[in-house]
């Protein structure tokens, strides 16, 4: 596998799990795989870091856990957003289109 | 936002709470992650240990994804704190002879100081319960000039009390107070106890609304009798009552005069009493008013001459305390003048220079605070020390413990502990032994203390439990640096550990290191216990000192009988009848040498008048002249030794011609360079008759055991009040034996409600010896058990070293060394560090000596013959110290020694 994947900046492990768990409650594994696809494997996310960061999200309210059977009836934590993590997704996706945007404004300069 | 910071909050609950259900779940989850992983590789042909390989590869460390989700908890100190303290319990369990010794150790040390801090914060930092802002209220203290030094008094007369009310202006409020020991109660239900004669304004001091009924106005609180209206203690309400809340309005007799119960106060309260919970509060003008019965008693608030309560008073907000003092000198010296206008013969303002002030609330912070709190806040400073030794050795014994854990310690820190951790660790060891310390302390304290307080503190209020708040967060405060302070000492040596060496070797050392840190201890802990020592010495001089004072009478078989009448009322002459009667009876008691009539006794109090003699200008000013009232038995009852001259005979009658015995020092003053016998003493006024002085006495002891004046003389009883006497009676043996004896045979003859105590002598002089006794018992106690951890102390570390150096020991014996050389070397090794220590101990103990003199009795703080003795007591139990290890050295079997690891 070639290692052209790139690391995600500092803190935006986060907005990704929360944008994906905005299309519908998933387990970590499902979040892991759904990362991996869509991004077509560009983004560089260590396995290991997605957990330590779903809990992070959990502590602070923004995602909600239950254990529930999954779809080959092996019993999985799945995660959902909740109210005020939908409120922090809008906040950083916001946040992020308007650092990108920047960036690119001072890019762009010749 | 807030709804963040609450799930914050839960996880955290959670984490630390649910802490296996949350590690099941971690567990679970990841588990479940790598299988389905796998899943997809099984699904691509791979083996499933293939896949399983893969998966977790793809993952990467699962450990480390879980530290960082425990991590991600926010209970990571926590959770290190808990490890630490596991970790600490496991290793100390490991090693049960030296934890215990630790806690033992330390155990003693800090309930000493637990106890002592009790009882110097009852004595000095305590103020009343209830007392509202006590840094405001004051105890007064009036002072004046009295033969070229100042004495201050608390007590004063009710007239005073009146005067200061009207002048001041610095006080918000002034209230007067007294405790009398009155029998309460009506009939055979009577029991003397403690009654608070308070103004009524005492009340509005305090916080501590009545829990039934109310308390007296001042309007039922004015001269000349106040209302005949009682508020009862709690604990009486409770105990005599069974806290009934139908008693208000019930009678109840106070003495002689019967009150109505108007309301009860809180529990604990206690006014300002130094006495113990009061039974009863009585208006102050109702008990003056009524106290001796019959018409109304106006002498009380209009003349001067009953010096009987004291004064506490607010200060006003914005007044300062110069200010206040100020103020209250001004208020006296009017008071003073005032006196003088109606015609007291007293000392001119001028030459009395009379003085205010207003002292702390605590009555021992004040100017005429007792021998016995400077002995104990001394003795305080003593378990202090004691302490301090305790630590030395606690350190001494770390520093040991950590030498062995050498390689452990070294092995963690390669396994990439921080240091910082690592000492973090060794302190929670540290802390935890002082904590268990702690408790051991205070069950230490609890028992300890109580027999402290009982020698230290006379008053039963304030005997109560070592729990109380202050003294527990005492314990804790000290065992925290008890703890901190030996744990530094390891830490700091433990910085030094070379990870190289410590791994190679094996408790093996090459070069022997004699540790200063070890030697610095000892000599700390020999030198603090010889100064500790000489203390004790110094103290156990002065009381064999002030026990051999010849007091002038004898103690052990007398009986002190008071007849208080209550309120029957009788003639003077069926008064002396009544007395006389109860010698004759007395003397009958089997049992009883002796018996006979005084008017006075020493130490409670005292009775002078106004002498006269030729050719002296002012005999008062010569000093203060106290009487005695004596039959015809009275010296031989009491001890007293005749010196010159005739005793008081049955012949010296009312109407006889008056006769007087003068002690030596009161013949000396009076007229010296003459003989004494045949002079003219008059008294009361200039003109009466002369009195004959017909027998010298010895000096005896009436108001202070080590600086009396000596200045007494005696009357005939029957020429002098009769009415008033009391009775000394002479028994063989112990006079404690027939107290009780006494007391029933003598009871019968007192009519109505009065009744008879009787004390022996011994009570009543040994309150006055307890300073130095206590100075030497606790010196004594904390001056041994110094000794005695030292002792330990030295024993323990050359043990040690002993011990590590069995090898070298083994080599040197393989070499041909006598067995005599070797012990002489251990020995010499300890014996140095004690000489040294007793060298520094002694310098200590000679400059410290100068602020311990004040409490010694005839014993200079310089006396070599006390260093010397204290010196010889710690070398020859140091050499016993050191004898055992050195023994032990000499036992040493080089084959087994040179052969071992």
């Amino acid at each position: 596998m070639t290692d052209e994947r790139l690391e995600l900046p500092q803190g935006t492990l986060d907005l990704l799990i929360l944008k994906v768990l905005s299309l519908g409650p998933q387990h970590g594994w499902a979040i892991s795989e759904r990362l991996h696809q869509v991004s077509r494997a560009t983004l560089q996310i260590p396995q290991g870091s997605l957990y330590p960061a779903l809990h992070r999200l959990e502590r602070r309210g923004w995602i909600e856990a239950t254990w529930d059977a999954s779809d080959n009836n092996r019993r999985a934590k799945y995660y959902d957003l909740t109210r005020s993590g939908r409120r922090q997704l809008k906040a950083e996706t916001d946040d992020w289109r308007r650092l990108t945007v920047a960036v690119d404004t001072v890019l762009g300069m010749s | 936002m807030l709804s963040d910071l609450w799930s914050d909050l839960r996880y955290r609950w959670r984490a630390l709470f649910e802490r296996r259900e949350l590690e099941r779940d971690l567990e679970d989850e990841l588990r479940f992650h790598l299988e389905r992983e796998a899943e997809k590789y099984r699904g691509q042909g791979l083996s499933p240990d293939e896949a399983m390989r893969r998966a977790r590869l793809a993952f990467g460390g699962v450990d480390r994804a879980k530290e960082s989700s425990r991590d991600g908890r926010g209970t990571r100190l926590f959770d290190g704190f808990v490890q630490d303290v596991r970790y600490a319990w496991r290793s100390l369990g490991r090693t049960p002879a030296f934890t215990i010794g630790v806690i033992l150790t330390l155990g003693l040390g800090i309930g000493a100081n637990a106890a002592m801090f009790g009882i110097v914060d009852r004595l000095l930092f305590r103020t009343p319960p209830y007392l509202a802002q006590p840094d405001q209220v004051h105890r007064l203290y009036l002072s004046r000039m009295d033969r070229g030094t100042r004495r201050s008094e608390s007590t004063t007369e009710y007239t005073r009390y009146l005067d200061l009310r009207r002048n001041t202006t610095a006080f918000s409020d002034l209230a007067a107070y007294s405790t009398r020991p009155l029998a309460v109660g009506f009939g055979t239900d009577a029991r003397e106890m403690n009654v608070e004669t308070v103004s009524a304004q005492l009340f509005d001091f305090f916080d501590a609304p009545p829990v039934l009924g109310r308390y007296f106005t001042p309007a039922e609180d004015s001269v000349p009798v106040g209302a005949m209206v009682a508020v009862l203690g709690y604990g009486y309400w409770q105990t005599q009552y069974g806290g009934r809340t139908d008693v208000l309005g019930q009678p109840i007799k106070v003495g002689i005069a019967e009150y109505r119960i108007i309301g009860v106060t809180p529990r604990d309260f206690i006014g300002i009493s130094e006495e113990g919970p009061p039974a009863v509060f009585v208006p102050i003008t109702a008990y003056a008013g009524t106290f001796r019965g019959g018409s109304a008693q106006t002498n009380y608030y209009t003349r001067y001459n009953w010096s009987w309560l004291r004064i506490v008073a607010r200060r006003k907000p914005g007044v300062t305390l110069a200010q206040a003092d100020a103020d209250l000198t001004r208020a006296y010296q009017l008071s003073w003048a005032n006196e003088e206008s109606i015609g007291s013969r007293i000392t001119p303002a001028s030459i009395a220079m009379p003085q205010g002030l207003a002292g702390p609330i605590q009555a021992e912070r004040g100017p005429n605070q007792h021998q016995v709190t400077r002995v104990a806040s001394w003795v305080s400073a003593v378990t202090a020390i004691v302490l301090l030794i305790a630590c030395a050795n606690v350190a001494n014994l770390l520093l040991a413990r950590a030498i062995r854990r050498r390689r452990e310690i070294a092995v963690r820190l390669a396994l990439g502990v921080s240091r910082g951790r690592l000492a973090v660790q060794l302190l929670t060891e540290c802390l935890m032994l002082a904590g268990c310390g702690a408790v051991v302390g205070l069950a230490v304290a609890q028992w300890g203390g109580a027999v402290l307080r009982k020698l230290f503190i006379s008053d039963p209020v304030a005997q109560g439990s070592v729990f109380d708040v202050r003294t527990l967060i005492f314990a804790l405060v000290i065992a925290a640096l008890a703890g901190t302070m030996t744990g530094l000492v390891p830490i700091l040596q433990s910085r030094r550990t070379n990870l190289i060496d410590a791994l190679k070797s094996g408790v093996r050392e090459g070069v022997y290191r004699r540790s200063r840190t070890r030697s610095a201890l000892l000599l700390f802990q020999a030198a603090l216990s010889v100064v500790l020592l000489v203390g004790a010495a110094l103290f156990v001089q002065s009381l064999r000192n002030v026990q051999s004072l010849r007091l002038g009478y004898d103690v052990d078989p007398i009986l002190y009988v008071s007849p208080n009448m209550r309120g029957v009322k009788l003639s003077d002459v069926e008064q002396a009848n009544l007395r006389r009667r109860l010698g004759e009876v007395a003397r009958q008691i089997p049992g009883v040498e002796s018996a006979a009539l005084g008017l006075t006794v020493p130490f409670w109090d005292s009775w002078g008048e106004d002498l006269f003699v030729q050719g002296i200008d002012s005999v008062q000013r010569l000093g203060d002249f106290t009487l005695q009232g004596a039959d015809a038995d009275h010296l031989r009852t009491v001890g007293t030794r005749l010196d010159r001259g005739r005793d008081i005979a049955a012949t010296d009658q009312a109407g006889a011609p008056p006769v007087v015995l003068v002690s030596e020092s009161m013949a000396k003053k009076l007229w010296p360079g003459q003989d004494a016998l045949g002079q003219c003493l008059r008294m009361s006024v200039d003109t009466t008759p002369c009195i004959t002085v017909v027998g010298i006495t010895e000096d005896m002891k009436q108001n202070s055991i080590t600086d009396d004046a000596g200045l007494h003389y005696y009357l005939p009883i029957e020429q002098f009040h009769p009415e008033a006497a009391v009775l000394f009676v002479r028994v063989k043996g112990h006079a404690a034996d027939l107290q009780e004896t006494v007391r029933r045979q003598l009871q019968p003859l007192m009519p109505g409600d009065g009744y008879i105590t009787v004390t022996p002598m011994r009570d009543i002089v040994d309150p006055n010896l307890s300073s130095w006794q206590l100075g030497a018992s606790m010196f004594a106690a904390f001056g041994g058990l110094a000794l005695v951890l030292a002792a330990i102390g030295l024993y323990s570390v050359l043990a040690y070293d002993v011990a590590q150096r069995t090898q070298e020991i083994g080599i040197r014996l393989a070499l041909g060394a006598r067995l005599t050389d070797l012990f002489g070397l251990i020995i010499r090794e300890g014996m140095k560090v004690a000489l040294a220590g007793v060298v520094i101990g002694a310098g200590i103990a000679l400059v410290a000596g100068r602020w311990i003199q004040p409490l010694l009795f005839g014993q200079s703080p310089r006396d070599p013959m006390i260093y010397l003795v204290v010196s010889s007591i710690l070398l020859v139990v140091a050499g016993f110290a050191c004898a055992m290890p050195a023994f032990r050295a000499t036992r040493v079997d080089p084959n087994v020694a040179l052969r071992a690891e």
